[in-house]
C-alpha cells in the first residue's frame, strides 16, 4: 500500500518519479503536498482503497506522512469489515 | 515613538519579556527571545555584506522561522521579499530576477524545491537556512555564533521595507513596495480599529506572500499579543484547524472567507469551544452573509469585521457586525477608516453623485511607495489632485467599481479589469489568457471565471487549437502549471472551433457568459 501512495504522489500529484520520498517523510509541511492535491490524494485513498474518510477524520495525524495514510486506510478498512 | 517596522519589538522585549510573541505548532519565541534571534540574524547578514535597501527573499513555509526572517531582515536595513513555495519554479525565478535578490531565506523543508529556484545566469549567491546547487549556504544553527546586539544602523521610515508580488495584467508580476512608514501606519490603524491588546492572541492563517499577514507580524508585535502561527499542514485539514483554534485559545480570527468556509463545514465545528473569538476578520474576497452567520453562530462572543483594501494601500475599509447579519443582502465595503480619504470618481475622475457606480480611489499613509521599478505603471495607478497650492495629494486608483450610500458606506460592484479573486488570491484572467494563447498548438485562447458556489470561483478556458494541431489540453494544463501560481491556472480547458467574437471583432466575453452560465468576467 506504502508503494502505491508512494507512486501516485510522485508521479500524479508532483509530476516528479524520480523524487526522492520515503513513507516516513513529513509531506505536509515540507510544501510538497498542495491544498489543492489534498483533496486529490483522498479521492485517491478512497477510490483505490475502497474506504470511505469521514470529514472528522481528515486531520494531520492520519495524512502527515505516507506511513500515516497507509496505517490509517489499514484501519478504516477493518473498521469497515466489522 | 516608533519609526520602523521592528521597534515594537525591542520594546516588549524590555517590558514584558516571559509573554510569546510567536508560536507555531509546539515551538515558540517570547519577546526576550526574538529580539536576540532577529539581532542575530540581522547581524549575520550585515556581516555578510547585505546592505540598506536590498532585498532579500524569505522562502519559507508558515514557520516560526518565517518571523524571524522579517523582522531580522529588517533590522538588517534591508528589505524582504516574500517568495510562495508553492509557486512554480519558474516564476519564483523571475522573481529572483526582477528584485535582484542575491540572499535566500530559508530551511531544510524545502530542500527539494531549492535547486529548480538556481539559475546560473540569476542574482541568487548565497542562503540562509541550507545549501543548494552550488551555493553557499548557512544553516540557521550559524545564528547562535552571532552577537545578540541589536545592529546600529541609521533606517529611516521612509526605507523600503518588503514588496510583495501580485498578479499583473501584461504578464509580468508587479512588485508591490511598502515602507517601513506605510507598513506601520497600517499596524497602529489595524491595531487600534480593533482594539488590539497585550492579550491577544492573533491567529496568522495566510502566507507570507499574501498582504494579510502584515496583520500577524506587524500588529501584534506592535500592540505587544501573540501571534499563532498556522502550519501548513492546520491549512489543509479543518478538523486539525478547529482544535488548534480552541487549544490555542485565538482571539482575533483573520483569513480569506475560505479558510472560514472550510470550518464551517468540518463535523466538528460544533463540539469546539470558540468563546476566546472576539473578533473575526476576513477580507480579500466577498463572503456570503449566511455563511458568516452560521460561523458566528458558533463563535458566540465574537464580532465579525469586512475587511478591504488592495495590498497597494493595505486596509482602506471597514464594516464591524456586533451580531450575525439577519438578511442575505452583501456586506458593504463599510466605512473609509481614519486617516484616509475616498473619491469616487467617473472615467474622467470626476467625483461621481451619492448613489452612482464609480471607481474608488484611495489616500492613505498605508499606501505603498511605487511599483518596483515600474514608473509608468506606478503613475498610472496614481491619481494627483492639488486643492491647495504646492499640496499634492496622491491617490491609489483600486481599479474597484463602489457606490457610496447616503450612510457614506462604500459597497462593492465588481472590477473594472479582469481581475478575480480565487481562494484570496488576485488572478488576473488575462495573465492565464496570454500564457495560454503563447503555447504551441493554441491558437487563440479566452480564459473566464465561473462561479462554483457562494465563495469560489474556478478559472476555465476555450481553446482553438492551431489548425492541424493536435488538440491537447492536458499537455497545456502541464504547460501552465510551470508558468502560473496555482491559483490562476485553468481547471478545465474546453477544445472549441472557434471563440465567439462581436461585431468589432473582439472576443465576446458577454456571449461567454451566457453560454457557461453564471460566469462573472
Amino acid at each position: 500500500m506504502e508503494e502505491r501512495i508512494l507512486t501516485f504522489i510522485k508521479n500524479d500529484l508532483l509530476d516528479d518519479g524520480q523524487l526522492d520520498l520515503t513513507p516516513e517523510d513529513d509531506v505536509l509541511t515540507t510544501g510538497l503536498v498542495s491544498s489543492l492535491a489534498v483533496f486529490r490524494l483522498i479521492d485517491f485513498l478512497e477510490q483505490t482503497f475502497r474506504v470511505r474518510i469521514p470529514a472528522e477524520e481528515m486531520t494531520i495525524e492520519n495524512f502527515i506522512s505516507v506511513a500515516a495514510m497507509s496505517n490509517y486506510v489499514r484501519s478504516r478498512q477493518t473498521e469497515q469489515q466489522v | 515613538m516608533h519609526h520602523l517596522l521592528f521597534q515594537p519589538i525591542d520594546h516588549h522585549a524590555r517590558q514584558q519579556p516571559e509573554r510569546i510573541a510567536f508560536r507555531c505548532g509546539s515551538e515558540a519565541l517570547s519577546y526576550a527571545a526574538f529580539a536576540r534571534r532577529t539581532n542575530q540574524l540581522a547581524n549575520l547578514l550585515i556581516e555578510r555584506g547585505v546592505e540598506r535597501g536590498e532585498r532579500v527573499g524569505i522562502y519559507l513555509n508558515r514557520c516560526l522561522e518565517s518571523a524571524v526572517a522579517v523582522h531580522g531582515i529588517l533590522k538588517a536595513g534591508a528589505a524582504y521579499v516574500p517568495l510562495d513555495p508553492e509557486a512554480p519554479a519558474d516564476r519564483t525565478r523571475r522573481l529572483i530576477r526582477d528584485g535582484d535578490i542575491r540572499c535566500l531565506i530559508t530551511a531544510p523543508a524545502l530542500r527539494r524545491k531549492l535547486p529548480g529556484l538556481v539559475n546560473e545566469a540569476g542574482p541568487l549567491e548565497w542562503l540562509v537556512g541550507y545549501a543548494a546547487a552550488d551555493l553557499e549556504g548557512v544553516p540557521w544553527t550559524a545564528l547562535e555564533a552571532e552577537s545578540d546586539a541589536p545592529p546600529q544602523l541609521r533606517i529611516l521610515g521612509d526605507d523600503l521595507a518588503y514588496i510583495m508580488y501580485t498578479s499583473g495584467t501584461t504578464g509580468e508580476p508587479k512588485g508591490i513596495m511598502h515602507t517601513h512608514r506605510s507598513g506601520l501606519a497600517y499596524a497602529r490603524l489595524s491595531a487600534q480599529l480593533y482594539g488590539v491588546r497585550p492579550d491577544d492572541v492573533i491567529g496568522n492563517h495566510c502566507a507570507l506572500h499574501y498582504d494579510i499577514s502584515t496583520f500577524g507580524y506587524f500588529t501584534a508585535p506592535l500592540t505587544g499579543a501573540t501571534t499563532v502561527i498556522i502550519s501548513d499542514a492546520h491549512t489543509k485539514f479543518p478538523t486539525s484547524l478547529l482544535q488548534l483554534i480552541e487549544a490555542e485559545k485565538i482571539t482575533i480570527w483573520y483569513s480569506v472567507p475560505l479558510a472560514l468556509l472550510q470550518l464551517l463545514r468540518s463535523p466538528t465545528l460544533s463540539e469546539r469551544d470558540l468563546t476566546a473569538l472576539r473578533w473575526i476578520l476576513f477580507g480579500g474576497e466577498v463572503f456570503a452573509p449566511r455563511h458568516l452567520r452560521d460561523f458566528m453562530r458558533h463563535a458566540p462572543g465574537a464580532r465579525a469585521s469586512n475587511v478591504y483594501g488592495p495590498a497597494e494601500v493595505n486596509q482602506c475599509t471597514f464594516y464591524h457586525l456586533y451580531a450575525p447579519p439577519e438578511t442575505d443582502a452583501p456586506l458593504p465595503l463599510g466605512w473609509v477608516w481614519p486617516d484616509s480619504e475616498a473619491l469616487v470618481v467617473d472615467a474622467h475622475d470626476r467625483p461621481v453623485a451619492t448613489g452612482e457606480i464609480g471607481q474608488l480611489l484611495i489616500r492613505s499613509a498605508t499606501m505603498m511607495k511605487a511599483y518596483w521599478k515600474q514608473p509608468e505603471l506606478t503613475e498610472r495607478s496614481f491619481y494627483h489632485r492639488e486643492r491647495i497650492p504646492g499640496n499634492r495629494e496622491t491617490f491609489y486608483r483600486t481599479g474597484d467599481l463602489v457606490v457610496s450610500d447616503s450612510a457614506g458606506r462604500l459597497h462593492f460592484m465588481g472590477r473594472m479589469d479582469r481581475q478575480v479573486k480565487v481562494r484570496g488570491h488576485r488572478v488576473e484572467l488575462e495573465e492565464t489568457e496570454a500564457a495560454l494563447a503563447a503555447l504551441p498548438g493554441v491558437h487563440e485562447a479566452a480564459v473566464y471565471a465561473r462561479s462554483i458556489g457562494d465563495n469560489e470561483l474556478t478559472v476555465e478556458a476555450l481553446v482553438v487549437p492551431d489548425p492541424g494541431a493536435p488538440a491537447t489540453p492536458d499537455g497545456w494544463s502541464a504547460q501552465l502549471a510551470k508558468l502560473l501560481p496555482p491559483q490562476g491556472l485553468p481547471t478545465a480547458i474546453k477544445v472549441v472551433e472557434a471563440l465567439p467574437r462581436n461585431d468589432a471583432g473582439k472576443i465576446d466575453r458577454l456571449a461567454i457568459r451566457a453560454a457557461t452560465q453564471r460566469i462573472i468576467a
